[in-house]
Order: structure tokens, then sequence, then C-alpha cells
């Protein structure tokens, strides 16, 4: 059974995965254009995970720090980097939104591990105080809800293809009607 | 074709739907274009011209900026030495040309920074500009009105950066004089400006030959000395008011918002009759609109004074002296009575002392160690600012703080100026 969401529900489901969307096509894309330069002049180093990394903490902090000296890293960042774009791109524009969902949902989870807030008190590198709940797992919730309601259908390019196009959710005016 | 406005709307509908995050992307990809960082690491620059000026240039380049891919000058002793400097902060030696037009066609180079004689800087920097290089070229811009004229019109046909290097501009105390004091109006009028830079020493130097064979016309010079000692000579140089002058009148202009209109100058060759042909002694009133003039003078026969700027204004007297320090005195207050400025003062025998083909020597061996000695500033920092900028003008398009414009301005006040002290007459610079 289709759901039946009004337009403002609708919209407001559109915003939040274009919010989120953004938030992953920007990361990646300011990792991908790294060594740069800020507007004001300063010059931005080569992008690398490996400060992050050995920053780990929580109980999987062990394999993440061993991933900081892997020989081959700098591919890993790249991966990275274009993984977020990709991502992004997807959710900001609607296209294959379920699987951009699950990719970012995945992505959050990795990033939530190497960081898992366990001590509770505030910890260099962090904005705030967390315990065990911190952004990374609230924007993963969010692209739950994303993903749940198949925001594809609503709006984006995936209106396009014809899976999405065939099943098309209704706003409640016209379910009713 | 024929749509009903029910069927209009809802392909406006649809259109939009389809299109949902696109109007989104398109305007946080303009926020990202405008904010956001400008792609590149660091510039790959190419030194020509490693003499003293040179290779202070040379030391102050941040790695973080700028990547040295080659350097280039004609004396393979000057090279060693660059090398050395780039040995003892700890970086790599790099490629060595002698003919810069070689260096720029051989190396993937994005700027230059050029610190030969002052007759080749518009050959040199006009040459690169057209081969798509962009130009931080050492003070004075070029040695003639045609020549500075000529840089300007080549940054602008060519679209490149060209900055002169006056580092006062990029100096923290002159920006602070201008922008706490000068540009608050704290000083009142200023009707007159005094720019000394007085020295008790001979400006002639000595080198050592690079080698046995070393020919020195191949590079249009008739004698090593010539090479050496080109400063000292008409066909090179502009003397006292291209290395020394330059650099205070820039300021002055920047100070007082306007270029100087007419020179009035004499002097000569009074103490080293060596054969030199520019004055060892230079006394210069350039005219600036509304009353206003500027007292340039450089002596080679007494450095009581060193070097300084001096701004008498009806409410206050600024003194910026030796780069490092900064004096302010309210008009009318008891002698002495200086508002403090945070810069306190150095020690007597200050970077002027000695008689330095211009401030390269004085950076590099005494600027840090005054500065911090004084409590005041770092005049080194001037120089690595200014590198710094000048790459950061390449990548990120950020302003210039000495592009062509201004530079014109001054070095055609210096040019007049020297013109003044030649022919004994007062030398109009139109506009």
């Amino acid at each position: 059974m289709d759901l039946i969401l009004n337009r403002s529900q609708q919209t407001a489901l559109v915003v939040l995965r274009t919010l989120i969307g953004w938030h992953f096509l920007y990361e990646g894309f300011a990792k991908i254009l790294w060594p740069a330069w800020s507007r004001d002049g300063s010059p931005l180093a080569r992008f690398s995970s490996a400060s992050y990394l050995r920053a780990s903490s929580g109980p999987f902090a062990d394999l993440f720090r061993g991933l900081a000296d892997l020989s081959f890293l700098p591919w890993l960042d790249q991966l990275m980097a274009w993984s977020l774009l990709l991502v992004g791109l997807g959710l900001m524009l609607g296209l294959f939104t379920q699987l951009a969902c699950a990719a970012a949902v995945a992505l959050l989870a990795l990033f939530y591990l190497s960081w898992l807030p366990t001590r509770g008190v505030y910890e260099p590198g962090a904005e705030g105080n967390y315990l065990l709940v911190n952004k990374n797992l609230i924007e993963a919730a969010a692209v739950g809800v994303v993903f749940f309601f198949r925001t594809g259908r609503i709006a984006g390019l995936d209106l396009l293809r014809g899976r999405e196009r065939a099943r098309p959710m209704r706003p409640v005016a016209e379910a009713t009607r | 074709m024929n749509l009903t406005p029910e069927q209009q709307e809802l392909g406006r509908r649809n259109f939009l739907r389809v299109l949902s995050g696109t109007p989104a992307l398109a305007a946080l990809g303009v926020a990202a274009a405008v904010k956001g960082p400008v792609r590149g690491g660091p510039v790959r620059l190419g030194f020509i011209g490693l003499g003293g000026q040179g290779r202070v240039l040379l030391e102050q380049t941040d790695p973080r900026y700028a990547e040295v891919v080659a350097l280039c000058d004609i004396n393979p002793l000057q090279l060693q030495k660059a090398d050395a400097s780039l040995v003892k902060a700890s970086r790599q030696a790099v490629k060595h040309y002698a003919d810069w037009k070689e260096m720029i066609e051989k190396e993937r180079l994005e700027g230059v920074v050029i610190a030969s004689p002052l007759f080749t800087h518009t050959d040199v920097a006009v040459g690169c500009m057209e081969a798509g290089l962009h130009v931080l070229c050492e003070k004075m811009m070029g040695i003639d009105d045609a020549s500075c004229r000529r840089m300007a019109d080549a940054a602008r046909r060519t679209g490149r950066v060209l900055e002169i290097g006056h580092q006062r501009y990029y100096n923290p105390i002159y920006q602070a004089s201008y922008e706490g004091i000068v540009k608050a109006g704290l000083l009142g009028e200023v009707y007159h400006a005094r720019l000394v830079w007085h020295r008790n020493g001979n400006w002639r130097r000595k080198a050592e030959l690079p080698s046995a064979d070393y020919d020195a016309a191949r590079w249009g010079y008739p004698s090593f000395d010539h090479l050496i000692n080109w400063r000292l000579y008409k066909q090179y140089s502009r003397g006292h008011m291209a290395e020394l002058a330059s650099h205070m009148v820039a300021i002055t202009d920047w100070f007082f918002g306007a270029a100087a209109t007419a020179a009035v100058g004499c002097g000569g060759v009074f103490r080293f009759k060596d054969g030199r042909e520019v004055p060892d002694h230079s006394y210069v009133t350039l005219e600036y609109p509304g009353g206003r003039n500027a007292l340039f003078t450089s002596i080679e026969s007494n450095a009581f004074d060193n070097y300084y700027e001096a701004y008498y204004g009806t409410n206050g007297t600024l003194i910026l002296r030796g780069e490092v320090e900064a004096y302010l005195f309210e008009e009318g207050a008891a002698l002495g009575a200086a508002k403090p400025t945070g810069v306190a003062v150095a020690p007597r025998n200050g970077p002027a002392g000695s008689a330095s083909e211009s401030r390269s020597a004085d950076a590099a061996g005494a600027g840090k160690g005054v500065g911090a000695a004084s409590g005041g500033g770092d005049r080194l920092a001037a120089y690595r600012l200014e590198v710094s900028g000048f790459c950061a003008a390449i990548r990120t398009g950020a302003a210039l703080k000495c592009g062509p414009e201004r530079a014109l301005a001054s070095a055609r006040a210096c040019i007049a100026g020297f013109d003044a002290i030649e022919t004994k007459t007062r030398v109009e610079i139109k506009a």
C-alpha cells in the first residue's frame, strides 16, 4: 500500500534529503579539491584521513588506527572522497535514491564506529559532548527516514526511471479525490 | 502546441519535481565557487636573479605557498649561494639556468620571481608574462617611464599577475600605521614628509670572479665590475632613487592617497669619485597635489639618521624607522611625549648602518634580530608575506598590495627625481 503524504510532508522529506545530500557532496568535493586554497589566500594541504584515523576512539579504535598506516591509504582517501561526492549527488538529485541512502548509512556507520562516543565527555576534535548518540548517528537515522519513505518517488531524477515512475506517491488531495 | 492552464501547471510541477535538488545544487554550487576553496597546490616558481635580494626572497618563500622549481642567474657563484640557502632551509637544491628564456621554456612554471638588475626588469617580466607566467618583480618597476608602461601594458594584455616588490606594503607596521593612524585621520592634514636613507660607506662592491674564464661580455656587460656594480652606472640603474627612494615613495603615495606631480632635485658624485655615474648624495623634493611634498635625501657620508619615513601632520607626527619601529607624537604635546605604539626603539646600530646596495643584506643580516631585540616587527615577515600574497593572488585572485598601477606611479616619481638631479631642473610628471 502506498503511503499517502500531504504536500508539506513530501516537501519536508525532499528538503531533508537535499540537505543531507549537500552535506555529503561538499564533504567529498572539498576532499577531492585539496590541495587547494581558501578564498582568503591560505593554502590547504592535500586531504588525508590519517590524523582522523589515528585519533579514533571507542571499542573499534585499534582497527581504525591500523588503517592510518596502510600504504594504500591515499587510495582509500580518494575512494572515500568520491563516495561522499556520488552519494551527495544521488541524494540531491534524487537519482538512485535508495542506493544513495544505503551507501550514506554505510558511510555514516563507519564514521560513527570510528569515533564511538563511549566516554560521555568532550573529546578533542568533537564540537560537543556526546554519549553514544552523536551527530553521525542522528544523520544516519535521518537518512533512514529518507530511505524508508522512498523520496525518489516524490521528487528527483528517479521519476524519469521506469521503476519509480510506475509507483508514484500521490499527494493526499489527489489520493482522496 | 495548445495546453490548458491545468496542463501547463501540471507540466511545470512535474518539471520541478524531477529537478528536485538541482536548484539547491546550483545555488550551493555558486556559494562554493564564491566561498569555497580554489583548486591547486603550491605555486610552481622559478627565480631569476639570485643576488642578495633574490636570496632573501628565496629564503622567505613559504613551501606551503610555493614550490621552488628552478633558479636562474648569470653568475654561478650566486647560484651556489642560493643552493646553500635552500639546503639550510632543509629544502632540495633545484635545477640551475643561466638563461631565463631557457628556464621558462624547459620548466613547467606558473610564476617567476625577478630580482635581476633594474635595466633587465622589463624585458624579463614582459617575456615571462607573454609566456603565460605570473611575475613578482623586485622594485623599482623599470628603468624609465616607457619600460614601466610596457610592463603594466603586458600585465593588462596577458591577464597575468604582476606585482612589484615594495615589501613595505606587506609590513604589518606600515599596515597598522595606515589603517590606525593615517586613514583614521589622527595626523590631521599632512603637508610634508621626510624620507631619509643615510649611510656612511662605499656602495661599490668587490666580488670574486666566478672563474678565470668568466666572460661578462656574454651578458652585455663591458666588464665584471659593471656586472657586479651595475647600481653605480646610469645605463643599468637609477641610483638611490630606484634602489632606496622607490620604497619610501611608494609608501608616501599610499599614505597621501596620491601620486607625485613634479620633482626638484640636486646631488652628485661628491665623495666616491671612482668612475661611478650615479650620485652618492641625492636630495629630491617630490610635489604632491594639495600643496604637499616629500623630501627624500640619501647620503653616503653619514649614517646618524639611518633610514626612516616621517609624516608631519597638523595634529601629529608619524615616524616609521628602519621598517621595524613606529613612533607617533602628538602635535603640541611636550617634547618627547610620544603616544605609545607598542613598538619600541631599536638599538642605535640599526640595519642601515652599513652601506648595502639595497636592503637585502640588512634584511637578511639584521632584520629579525633588531625586531626581536626591540620587541618590534620582523622585517623578514614582510618578504614572506609578499611572496605568499603573490602566490595567493595567482591561485585565488586575491588583490595585490602593489600591482602595476601603484608601482608605476611611484616609479615615475623616482625616475623624475633622478632626472631632476641630472638636469638640475624641475621635472613635471605628466599623467
